[in-house]
Order: C-alpha cells, then structure tokens, then sequence
C-alpha cells in the first residue's frame, strides 16, 4: 500500500519464484534440504529488510550461512562434551 | 441579557438562522434543550495568478460576500502567500457558493473551504461536542457571547445526563422481515406492532414527544428501521417527530463501499436528526469496541459532532483536531493539496521507504516472557522528534533521521506533534489511572473505552501522515516516523541484550524478552528505564507470560509468522493473535472451544476430555446453528467471482431470493451437505438442520485444536485419541517436560 520498494517478503517471494525450476530439477532427497536452507534465509527477513541492501539475494545467502554456522557451533558443542 | 451555562449538544448550519446551537441546560432533575441561533459568517480563500483571481473576484463581487486581499501562511511554503479572502454572511450558503466558484475558477487553489462549521466554531471560540459552556443571548435567543467552560482534555469531564430512546427490530431486517418494534425508554419497555402503521406511529410520536429523547439509539436505524418508519408517516399522513428542530427534515446519505487498510469496506446508508442525535449501533465504528462513551470522547477531543463521528473512520477524526489547530495557527487548509514527493536517489529511497521493524519470532514454547512495549510508539516519536510536514526536509536543516537522508527542524513545534500532544499525555493519564483502578471499579470501563477511542485516533494519525490526499500529509514525514521507530526498536533489542536478555520477537513497537532468572515485574524495572534512556521514549512492561508459544506458517512449519501466538499471562489471562479464535469468519462454536482448550491449558490441566465432550455434542446435533455460522466478507462484486468461494455461493443464494449484497458487506452461511455445499442464513426459508456438514465441522474444530496442541508437542490423531510427542518437544527445556507430565 503506497510503497514504491517492494517490500522484503516479496522480494523473497521472488527469488523463490526465480529458483522453481532450479528446485524442480532436484532430487526430491535435495528438494528438502533446498527448502531448509530457504527457510533458513526467510527466519532473519527482518535483518534483511533493515539493511535494505541493492541485492537482497547476497543478503539470503548470508542469512544462510548464519544458519548453518548456527548448527555446525551447536553440533561441535555436542562433540565436545559427549 | 441573560446568560446561560449547559452543555453544547448540537451545532449546524441553517438556512434562515445561520447557525443552530442546542444548549442543554443545566436543570435539578434533567437537562431542558434550548434553541439558540449565532450569526457566524465563514472565510475561505482562494489564491493563483493574478488575472483569474481579479476575475473570480468580479464574479464573486455581486454574491453578497465581503472580499479582501490578504497573506496567509501555507504550511509547505516559507513565506506568506497572497490569497483572495472570501466572508460569507451565512455559514449555510457557503458550501453552494464555494461549489459553484471552484466549478467556474477549476485552476485556482483554494483552501478552507470545505470544512464542518463546528470546528470554524470550535477554532473560534474553543467549543466542542458536550463541552460546558456559558452562553449570553438576547430576546430572540441569539447567542451574544460564549465562553467554553472545560476542555476536551479533562480527565473527569462533567457531562449531562443523556436520555436515549432504544428503538430495535423484533429480528434482523436481513434475515426476516421484522414483525414488531421494541422501544425502550426511561426503564419502560414497549413492544408495537409493524402493520397496521397508524398505532404504530401514534404511539411512537407521543413516547417522543412524551420523553424528549436527547438520543435515539436504535439497531439498523440507518439502514432498515427509520427509513421505513418515514416511509410509513409519509403513507399515514402522521408526522413522526424524529427532530427536535421541528423546521428540518433528516439528512440522508446513501450506501457506499471503498477500499482501505487492504480492504473493501461497506458503509450502510446514513440517516441523521437535527437537535437530536441518532446512532445506529450497527452502522457506528468501533460501537463493538468501546460503546457509546468511546463515541462521546471522540466527538468532545475531535469537534466532530456526535452523529457524524460516530459514522465516519478515526482518520477523519484526526484530520478534524488538525485543522481546528492549522485555523487556530492561521495556517491554510488545503482544499484538494498539490503537494508532490521530493526527489530522492534511488538508494535514498530504498533506504527510506520501509515500515516497522518485525522479527520472525523463534517458534515453540517459551516460559517467563515479558512484552514490553512503547507506548503509542509513532505518535510519542512524532512528538518527541518534532516529525510534521513542515518540519521534515532534504536540505540538511535540523535533526538528521537515522540510517536516511531526510531531516527534522527541531522548532518551531510542528502541526502534527502540537495536535497530537495533548492527546498523548491524555492517553498516558488514562492509562495509569486504568492500572490503578480494582477490575470492579465503575470508572475503569468508561476509562478504558475513552483510552481504545483514542487509540484508534493515534493510530490512524500515523497514516494519515504518509495519505497523499491527506490535507496535512506527506510521505516524508512517514518515512521519518518508520526510520526513528526501527532505529529505537533496535536500541531497545541492544539494551535487552546487553542485559543478558534474549529478544524472542520485535514487533513495530513491542518487544518479547526472556531475562535470566527474571520472573517478576520488578526484575524488568531496570531494563525499562535504560531503553527510555537509550531510545527517549515511554515504554511500559505490558505484562509477564508464564508461557507464550509462537506458532510456525500453517504451509510450512519450519517458518515462523509474526504475528500467530498464544500465551497465558501469570494472572491467568489470555492473549491470542491470528488464531482460529481471533478470524472473524470462524464459526463461534470453534472460537469458544479453542478458547477454553487454553483456558484449560493455562490451569495446567489437560483438555483432551474437553475436546471429546464437544465433538460428541457436535455429532448428536446439539450445538446451536446460530453457533455454527460462518460470516465472511465479500470482496467484490458477486459477478466478478472467476471461481464462487462459499461466500459468494451463499451470496449468489441470497441475490436469488432478492437481497442483493455489496462488496464490503458480510454474508453468513452454513456449510452444508452436497452442492453448493452452503446455506445463506439469511435466505427467507427455514433451515433443515439434517443437512449440515457435520464432517466439515469436525474437521475445523481439529485443526482448531491442533493449533493449541502442536506447541505442546501434542497431535490429535484423526480418531480424536491424544498422543505424546515423538521428538516434538524440546527434552532440554525441563519445563516442558514437566507440563507434559501434569498434562
């Protein structure tokens, strides 16, 4: 309603959209792991917004790797006091 | 000449008297209405090239108004501007002269010229819809002299005694056609047949004439029951005497839907009295949410009168308390504003053209959450950043606004903030007076539906400030607003953290934070004070969850949505957003089930019976109809459905039986058995309860319950049995494990 830049759920909306055919060419085994990393990218919107940067996707990708960090902290944690 | 004090009822142009007051005198039992008349002439002006203002002055000069040249300040210009001032003797011709001068003159601009007389009176002489005041009048009880006697912003306002006349359908016009009037007056109730109309009408007039209704608060009044009841003294030759100005007739505005906020809104006809007032209940904005009282501060702090307040959006309402300041200032009020964006670079305006700041919460169950929020958070930046249109600029003068390119002129005080201030600090008195006050106490609903009528006016005012056709709009001043909000938002999410706190979700003006070891109000009191600190603004601990869940998207559940969550506060209350039970199209029945599974839930105590004994009830039949009725609203028109959704079947179904629905308005329906899988409740036949979609039913009912479940890390399997988590659940969060047990 009255902006003129699209907002950043759409702008997801539409990398999604750009990466249909990429994800249907996948393995069903991959097209769930895909999706995780997209739902990755979608749980920090807000930070993505906020930096309002020209590119959005290189932000996602950030946002995914943050994630993945996330874990690979979580499971060395586990590691190191099993 | 003798002077008068009461309370200012009613205030309207006439065409004989210039303008109508209704002075409700104070008396020992009740109020005495007198008729007063001011001679009140109006200005509006009207400026341009030279040459089309002489010739719009040549028009004007042989209308029988007073011309002069003269500077006035125009909020986006610097200097004063030259305009054509325009007097008129009579308040009640201006808006005809000003129709035809703007149709003869279209290139000229024109500015207060389309205003309500009552906030000219109220800029004048500082009146207001039931403010007291004292009134000298002479022998033909015209008003010399008036002077108010309060002001909109007292806390305890003294107000008169209003008398109401409850007039109300046996039945809903929309679904029957109703037999009889009930009326309810001065503790009597009465009940009056429709046909024949001539007892009707006789009866009706003399309980009017009898009683002297200040009000007449009826049910469909605007869209069904006065217009017939005019309808029929017109048929009988009986006059009805609705008025209390007995020279005019009503005022009637058709139907109309527009689209706002994201959606179609209908607004049902208008019919509206003269010296008395009329409301509607159904046809009154926000009636459900704060009543009669909310209605009366609205109309005391905008100037609006009641009846016209009481039907327009709160956006109107801001509007009307920001020209009473710009005339109060000597500040033009724009007409029809041309008033473009400023230029920005692209990167400007990506960086600028952003709303709040909204988390994805992290999913799951939390316990010990305290919300925290900014009280009134846009209004409170745009008072304490001095944010108006005249303020904001590109040019680098004032107060720059974070992470953009846009900047604030700390002085003089703005348009915007001078109308919001008192507003503001009206709120926040309410507030503390509310949280002071024991739950039985007799002033806090009437507090409380004074605070929700100015909450809608100060939420409106924010989009008020971005509206391109708002009179005191302009989109850089909302950017503004927005930038101060995420960047207070974050100081806030800084100063939890540093405190050792985790921010499980921001949202635009709240926060929702876990604080180690913090379980109490009073652990939070430091925090509170070192975000006011950082951020400059009020915040206020809304209250302390003993758990709060925050649900995933129901398409995919490993993402979060902000603003789907429940949670049990530690006094026992509920707070519930974009759950089954907060839709307004889900049936009643399943909002008060899923409800009181929470209640049940927050008393530790397992619902699984519950759910049973509902589903059993729902099976044998006994769950009322009424209950079961889903209300949607219709988004266009009928025809323009490419695939019906079950409302416009149900519409579709009506439209065969004669009633005809506009976008906007609400069709309820049952979902029934085979094609076309609905019943419009409002069809004329009687409903047979056999075919009711009871599977269907059940089928929401589960997924209702599952909503209140999952986060527990329980399913219910489709033969309605309870099962434990199988990986579900978080084993580390004790707790968790812990309700489970009890559960």
């Amino acid at each position: 309603m009255g902006r003129t830049v699209p907002s950043i759920t759409l702008l997801y909306q539409e990398e999604l959209q750009s990466l249909a055919r990429f994800r249907r060419a996948l393995r069903r085994s991959d097209q769930a792991v895909f999706d995780d990393l997209l739902a990755a990218a979608h749980q920090h919107l807000a930070a993505a917004s906020y930096a309002s940067h020209t590119l959005p996707f290189e932000v996602f990708l950030l946002a995914m790797l943050l994630e993945e960090h996330k874990e690979v902290l979580r499971l060395r944690g586990l590691v190191e006091h099993a | 000449m003798p002077d008068r004090t009461g309370w200012l009822f009613d205030l309207y142009t006439d065409p004989r008297d210039g303008l109508v007051l209704w002075l409700l005198e104070e008396g020992d039992e009740r109020t005495t209405p007198h008729r007063l008349t001011q001679s009140f002439p109006v200005t509006f002006y009207a400026a341009g090239p030279d040459a089309s203002l002489r010739q719009a002055w040549i028009w004007l000069s042989d209308q029988g108004v007073r011309l002069e040249r003269t500077e006035r300040t125009d909020l986006f210009l610097a200097a004063p501007r030259v305009v054509m001032a325009v007097t008129v003797p009579n308040a009640f011709t201006q808006p005809r002269l000003f129709a035809r001068l703007s149709q003869a003159f279209p290139a000229l601009e024109y500015f207060d010229a389309d205003l309500p007389v009552s906030l000219r009176h109220a800029a004048r002489f500082g009146t207001f819809p039931l403010g007291r005041v004292c009134v000298t009048v002479d022998d033909r009880q015209a008003v010399q002299a008036i002077t108010p006697l309060d002001s909109p912003w007292e806390i305890d306002p003294c107000l008169p005694p209003l008398h109401a006349l409850r007039l109300e359908p046996d039945c809903d016009p929309a679904h029957a056609e109703p037999q009889f009037l009930l009326v309810g007056c001065a503790g009597r109730q009465y009940r009056f047949s429709l046909d024949p109309p001539r007892p009707l009408l006789l009866n009706l007039a003399a309980l009017l004439r009898r009683h002297a209704p200040d009000l007449l608060l009826t049910a469909w009044g605007d869209t069904w029951l006065l217009p017939r009841l005019l309808e029929m003294s017109r048929g009988a030759h009986i006059p009805l005497p609705l008025n209390r100005d007995v020279g005019r007739g009503v005022l009637r505005k058709p139907q109309r839907s527009y689209f706002a906020y994201g959606q179609v809104v209908y607004r049902g006809a208008q019919v509206q009295l003269f010296g008395r007032w009329h409301l509607d209940i159904y046809n009154t904005v926000m009636y459900h949410d704060y009543g009669l009282d909310g209605v009366l501060e609205s109309s005391r702090v905008t100037g609006l009168p009641a009846q016209q307040t009481a039907r327009c959006s709160p956006g109107t309402g801001i509007s009307a308390m920001q020209i009473v300041t710009a005339l109060r200032q000597g500040v033009l009020v724009p007409w029809r504003k041309q008033q473009a964006e400023l230029p920005k670079s692209a990167l400007d305006l990506l960086y600028a053209d952003q709303g709040g700041l909204v988390y994805q919460p992290i999913p799951g169950l939390h316990r010990d959450v305290a919300e925290i929020d900014f009280i009134s958070m846009y209004p409170s930046i745009m008072r304490r950043f001095n944010i108006s249109p005249e303020t904001v600029n590109c040019s680098g003068e004032g107060q720059r606004v974070p992470e953009t390119n846009l900047y604030v002129r700390p002085d003089p005080p703005g348009l915007v903030p001078l109308t919001l201030a008192p507003l503001l600090d009206k709120r926040i008195a309410l507030k503390h007076r509310i949280a002071k006050l024991p739950n039985w106490h007799p002033r806090r609903a009437l507090y409380k539906a004074q605070a929700a009528a100015h909450k809608w006016l100060l939420v409106t005012c924010f989009g008020y400030l971005g509206y391109q056709n708002a009179r005191f709009g302009r989109i850089e001043a909302h950017q503004a607003v927005t930038a101060w909000s995420r960047e207070c938002l974050l100081r806030a999410k800084e100063a939890v953290e540093d405190a050792g706190g985790k921010v499980l979700h921001l949202y635009v003006d709240g926060l929702w934070v876990q604080l180690p070891g913090a379980a109490e109000k009073e652990a939070f009191t430091p925090l509170l004070e070192e975000i006011t600190r950082r951020s400059g603004l009020p915040i206020a601990l809304d209250g302390i969850y003993r758990w709060v869940a925050f649900l995933p998207s129901r398409g995919d559940e490993r993402i979060s949505v902000a603003n789907r969550y429940f949670g049990a506060s530690q006094d026992g209350t509920l707070k519930v957003r974009g759950i089954e039970a907060r839709r307004g199209d889900t049936p009643p029945f399943i909002a008060r089930v899923q409800m009181e599974m929470l209640a049940i839930l927050a008393h530790g105590e397992h619902p699984g019976d519950y759910l049973e004994r509902q589903i059993h009830l729902l099976r044998e039949g006994k769950i009322p109809v009424q209950d079961l009725l889903v209300r949607q609203r219709l988004s266009r028109e009928i025809s323009h459905y490419r695939v019906p959704s079950p409302a416009a079947r149900a519409a579709m179904q009506l439209e065969q039986a004669g009633k005809h629905l506009r976008p906007g308005q609400c069709v309820r329906f049952l979902h029934t058995l085979g094609k076309p899988g609905v019943w419009a409740w409002d069809r004329p036949e009687p409903f047979n309860p056999a075919t009711l979609d009871l599977a269907r039913y059940r089928t929401l009912l589960l997924r209702a319950a599952e909503t209140v479940l999952a986060p527990f890390g329980m399913q219910v399997a489709p033969q309605i049995s309870f099962r434990l988590p199988v990986g579900r659940a978080t084993p580390q969060d004790n707790w968790v494990s812990q309700l489970i047990q009890v559960l």
